[in-house]
């Protein structure tokens, strides 16, 4: 592939998944077109367990990984080829879970670790914004996840109530 | 049926099939947009006339869809 045209993934596979922070997946809108149709979106969203949680700065290692091997910082993000891509620690027991469970998949011959559609819409109902409501629901619609999945996982991270209310607002057939 | 619900049942047809698509095949189509997207940003930002109301046309915070 040519490399001033390769994809997030696969570039960002190749970036993250060396050095200090193994395991990366990715999560949020790019890794949900996995499984739904596709959907705009400008950047890349990378979860990383960081190994040493103390550090003021969590990201520096990645950040100075990738500056080496050329890929430089633009904001909060990195320039991955034509991506912007942006790390995210693990922040939460369900963050820590998706990335524990992602699978892994070949994306253009590269191997890549992606969330789960269900841990997918389980973080999106904790962000709770309109697109996420939507994201639910094309999870769902594309039948990789279904609702007793997010019902169990929902009321396993504390998101019970939260899940009652969009099952009420959304799902009422 | 009128016409335009013919129309509007294809193209929800079509939107539903996309989601069979490979994932590589959905990024790149992701990809083309990104690159017109960005090329309007480009466009708007060297010299903007703004909408009519003074404002600019676009936020200066151009990130969607997380």
């Amino acid at each position: 592939m040519d490399s001033t045209r390769e994809t997030g993934g696969p570039a960002t596979a190749r970036i993250a998944g060396r050095g200090r922070h193994r395991e990366p997946c990715a999560v949020r809108c790019y890794c949900a077109t996995r499984y739904t149709e596709p959907v705009f979106t400008i950047d890349v969203d990378v979860l990383v367990t960081i190994p040493n949680g103390e550090e003021l700065n969590p990201l520096r290692g990645i950040h100075e990984y990738c500056e080496k091997k050329g890929y430089h910082a633009e904001g909060a993000t990195i320039r991955v080829g034509e991506w912007p891509v942006q790390f995210i620690p693990v922040f939460s027991a369900l963050t820590q879970d998706a990335l524990e469970n992602a699978e892994t998949v070949e994306f253009e011959g590269v191997p890549i670790r992606v969330v789960r559609a269900g841990y997918l819409a389980v973080i999106a109902l904790s962000t709770g914004r309109s697109k996420d409501h939507q994201r639910i629901l094309s999870l769902l619609e594309s039948g990789n996840t279904s609702r007793s999945e997010l019902c169990a996982l929902a009321e396993h991270y504390g998101l019970a109530a939260t899940w009652e209310k969009f099952a009420k607002r959304f799902l009422n057939e | 049926m009128s016409e335009i619900q013919t129309l509007l049942e294809r193209q929800a047809r079509w939107q539903k099939e996309r989601a069979q698509l490979p994932w590589p095949e959905k990024i790149r189509m992701i990809e083309r947009v990104r690159a017109d997207f960005e090329k309007w940003i480009a466009a708007v930002r060297k010299g903007s006339p703004g909408n009519q109301d003074g404002s600019p046309a676009i936020p200066d915070s151009s990130k969607s869809n997380p």
